[in-house]
């Protein structure tokens, strides 16, 4: 008896959480019914009376970054800001890096949710093939008479269209790349190295058996994944780091050709395996798989890193060590800058005028483009000058990365920066080389088994060669023999094929 | 003496010294295997940073240190808010599950039910045929427009055809329907019987597909993923993938932005890595000694006699 009436009392105790889920789902599906009848309502009175700052519509803007704790303080601010000028309630939020934005966005895209403002590149929310699927809003006829094409200039703009259409628009900031190595300070003022003597990387041959012989537990080179010398080679990759298909970035010719088996690899792959004779290489480089946590031990004297100006002093402030910087290759522009922090608006989205403007401000207004960067001044971080910014203890908005969206160099500058940085940044920028290919995409859709069988073979083999663990002419032998077996041959052909197709409707 | 006959006497049904031995080996060897990795992990979330980058992983930390909880914890609220996210879409989600397949496997359980296999048949139907992830998300986002609240996390995983399938076969192997006519006819209408008779006797069935249910919601980052675009909605796991997998692509090298190195050096290091893994755990495992009694039992009336 006693038994029945406590699985009765259960009983209704489901019963209850049932209701309360309905009435709770009730209610919850009424709210955005209505405010989308008052969106619809805006839109007409807009229309009506074409002020500029109509009734309060709400803006989405979602970016890559960690997800920042206080980003709602972020958007209230805001929104308080815009209420004059777009007059939008800012909903913001930021989803981690790549793969796991890329996958968040990508069905936002596809089942046409109302989202305004979208971060997009070539490395994150796929934005060749979401443009090409028609989820993006073609921004070209907006850019027509915008600030934003005198801010980031029309030759990157062009560089980012897709067949004359920019359906996104690309952050101004360091709009080329070169390689080159940071070497440990404390190490490198030990033995003397002269950062300005240095040209290429044999050039710190001495230097490494010095420090090999001197040093207990310092490894000269750190080579860890793609993280390598074999970046100093410096191509200008058709696709990603590890699928084969480069042209030299000197611009000598127009043909596409496999840089894992070019004889600049060669050359240096037989010197890898000199160096990790040497024990200049950690013996375990095969199998280290994180650059950043290594970087962190202090255990490296040279790390190669893609270089800007003000390099050294950022990967102080991550790694907490002194680093000297020495640039080797030439800066470059590539489509890996200019396709690589954009803004999209995608095609759901119910205001564009307002979107568009809102990215435009973020070009144009210092204040709101700080704002997402360091958050709310005494808040977030204290100004010690008129453009230079302290961090605060508090840890509530450390969303920072001001490349990811409109004019980097409108940023406050931190206190521990170079106050030069953006003036070197744009002599930088000057200083670049554009390549030939700037602005072709290739299609892959005709060998897409192909680049993954071939990708697979490069995972496969390229970490014991280009860290030297291995004798490289068998096992490049090996390597060539397995990539043709995948296909290579018609990936290069593929390129080529589309390559030579866009020079000629370009007149290039 | 005493010795050789009590073997003598249990040796119908005793195994040998030597195949004893070589089980409690395999057995002992599968503990280690699944309890080591776990002891790893909590070993690694207590050990200073620095020891890890120059030591590598040692089941002893060797420096002892709560920074990486530290880091966690105060990492803004978080964490706490991600766990009450979780906490009450596991019991209200479970819970509510639970009622919805026990309720939808009863009458397919009954011999009488006239519509039995129309009904059966919807619920195989979506086991075999999905309608595709795009028209799924447009279903709660533009129709019940349930995204951003927190039912999104708890209604797609409601109905689960695979469950009511075991609960059915469960229901039919422990309810005799001698037990059915005789409330029937000692005057109990059908809500009466179900909530007062069945389900009383079908607890290990629901134990199972409670505990089921408690660790498909636990579990869950893919809802997230897919619907939350508000950090209050965040549960635990999602916030875990979310930094799991965002330096997986930092350092898996396709991460072709200039910036990846700098981004990947402020991200949380190895141990507070492992520190979110021990806490999302955490609660978790004690609901498997609440359910065991009761899980055993129930999986093999489910599986067996079915």
């Amino acid at each position: 008896m006693k038994s029945m009436k406590r699985y009765f009392s259960l009983a209704l105790v489901l019963v209850f959480a049932l209701t309360v889920a309905l009435t709770g789902c009730g209610s919850k599906t009424e709210t955005p019914a209505a405010s989308t009848e008052t969106k619809a309502e805006t839109k007409t009175e807009a229309k009506a009376d074409a002020k500029p700052a109509g009734e309060q519509t709400e803006l989405t803007f979602y970016c890559v970054a960690d997800s920042q704790p206080e980003m709602q303080k972020i958007a209230d601010a805001a929104t308080e800001y815009l209420k004059d000028k777009i007059n939008v309630k800012v909903k913001a939020e930021n989803f981690g890096w790549g793969d796991t934005y890329t996958p968040k966005i990508n069905p936002m895209l596809a089942s046409g949710q109302n989202v305004d403002v979208v971060f997009t590149s070539n490395w994150a929310a796929n934005f060749y093939v979401n443009a090409n699927a028609g989820y993006f809003t073609d921004l070209t006829p907006y850019l027509k008479n915008s600030k934003i094409k005198e801010i980031v200039g029309e030759d990157f703009l062009k560089g980012s269209a897709i067949n004359g259409k920019n359906f996104a628009v690309p952050t101004n900031k360091e709009k080329v790349h070169n390689w080159g190595v940071l070497l440990k300070k404390d190490l490198a003022d030990k033995y003397k190295v002269d950062p300005k003597a240095i040209k290429k990387l044999e050039d710190l041959e001495p230097v490494f058996e010095k420090i090999k012989a001197g040093e207990q537990g310092v490894y000269p080179l750190l080579n860890v994944q793609m993280e390598g010398p074999f970046k100093l080679l410096d191509w200008d990759n058709i696709s990603d780091d590890d699928i084969p298909g480069v042209l030299y970035s000197d611009n000598r010719d127009t043909k596409i050709i496999n840089q894992f088996e070019s004889p600049e690899a060669v050359a240096l792959y037989k010197k890898m395996r000199e160096y990790y004779k040497k024990g200049w290489i950690h013996a375990d480089a095969p199998t280290q798989d994180n650059f950043s946590e290594e970087m962190k031990t202090g255990k490296y004297f040279a790390v190669v890193q893609s270089m800007k100006p003000g390099k050294a002093e950022e990967m102080k402030l991550s790694t907490n060590i002194d680093w000297v910087q020495v640039d080797i290759t030439k800066p470059i522009m590539t489509n890996r800058e200019t396709t690589g922090a954009m803004l999209a608006i995608p095609a759901g989205c119910k205001n564009p005028d307002k979107a568009f403007k809102f990215i435009e401000m973020l070009y144009t207004d210092k204040f709101l483009k700080n704002l997402f960067v360091y958050g709310i001044e005494k808040e977030h971080y204290t100004k010690v000058s008129d453009n230079v910014v302290k961090l605060t203890e508090n840890k509530g908005y450390r969303a920072g990365n001001g490349w990811r969206f409109g004019d980097q160099f409108s940023d406050y500058l931190l206190d521990n920066e170079d106050p030069q940085k953006w003036e070197k940044f744009k002599a930088y920028n000057a200083a670049g080389l554009p390549m030939k290919s700037l602005g072709f995409v290739f299609d892959n859709k005709n060998v897409e088994n192909e680049i993954g069988a071939v990708k697979n073979v490069v995972q496969k083999h390229y970490k014991q060669i280009w860290t030297g663990a291995v004798d490289p002419e068998p096992a490049l032998k090996k390597w060539s023999e397995e990539m043709k077996a995948a296909g290579v041959d018609k990936i290069l052909a593929e390129m080529q094929k589309q390559y030579d197709a866009w020079l000629k409707a370009n007149g290039k | 003496m005493d010795n050789s006959t009590s073997i003598k006497k249990n040796s119908l049904n005793s195994i040998s010294f030597g195949s004893n031995i070589i089980l409690n080996l395999i057995f002992l060897i599968c503990v280690v295997a699944c309890v080591g990795p776990l002891m790893l992990v909590l070993s690694i979330s207590f050990t200073s940073e620095q020891a890890i980058r120059n030591g590598g992983y040692k089941f002893i930390p060797r420096e002892f240190s709560m920074a990486a909880y530290d880091y966690v914890l105060k990492a803004g609220d978080a964490i706490w808010k991600a766990y009450g996210v979780s906490i009450f879409v596991t019991l209200v989600g479970t819970l509510l599950s639970l009622m919805v397949i026990c309720m939808y496997a009863y009458p397919l359980s009954r011999p009488t039910f006239k519509y039995k296999g129309f009904f059966s048949f919807i619920a195989y139907f979506t086991m075999i045929f999905g309608g595709g992830i795009v028209p799924w998300i447009m279903v709660y986002t533009q129709l019940f427009r349930i995204n951003n609240t927190v039912w999104i996390l708890i209604f797609p995983y409601l109905m689960n055809a695979w469950f009511v399938m075991i609960m059915r076969t469960f229901y039919k192997t422990t309810i005799p329907d001698a037990i059915i006519e005789s409330a029937r006819i000692d005057g109990a209408g059908e809500f009466r019987t179900f909530f007062v008779i069945v389900l009383p006797l079908c607890r290990a069935g629901l134990a199972t597909i409670g505990l089921f249910c408690t660790l498909n919601f636990w579990n869950d980052w893919y809802l997230p993923l897919m619907f939350v675009t508000e950090r209050k909605f965040f549960n635990i796991q999602y916030l875990m993938y979310q930094t799991l997998v965002s330096i997986q692509y930092l350092t898996s090298g396709s991460a072709n932005f200039s910036e990846a190195a700098v981004v990947l050096a402020k991200l949380p290091t190895e141990g507070a890595r492992m520190a979110i893994a021990v806490l999302s755990i955490g609660p978790i495992i004690f609901a498997y000694p609440f359910f065991q009694k009761y899980f055993v039992k129930g999986l093999t009336v489910g599986a067996v006699k079915g």
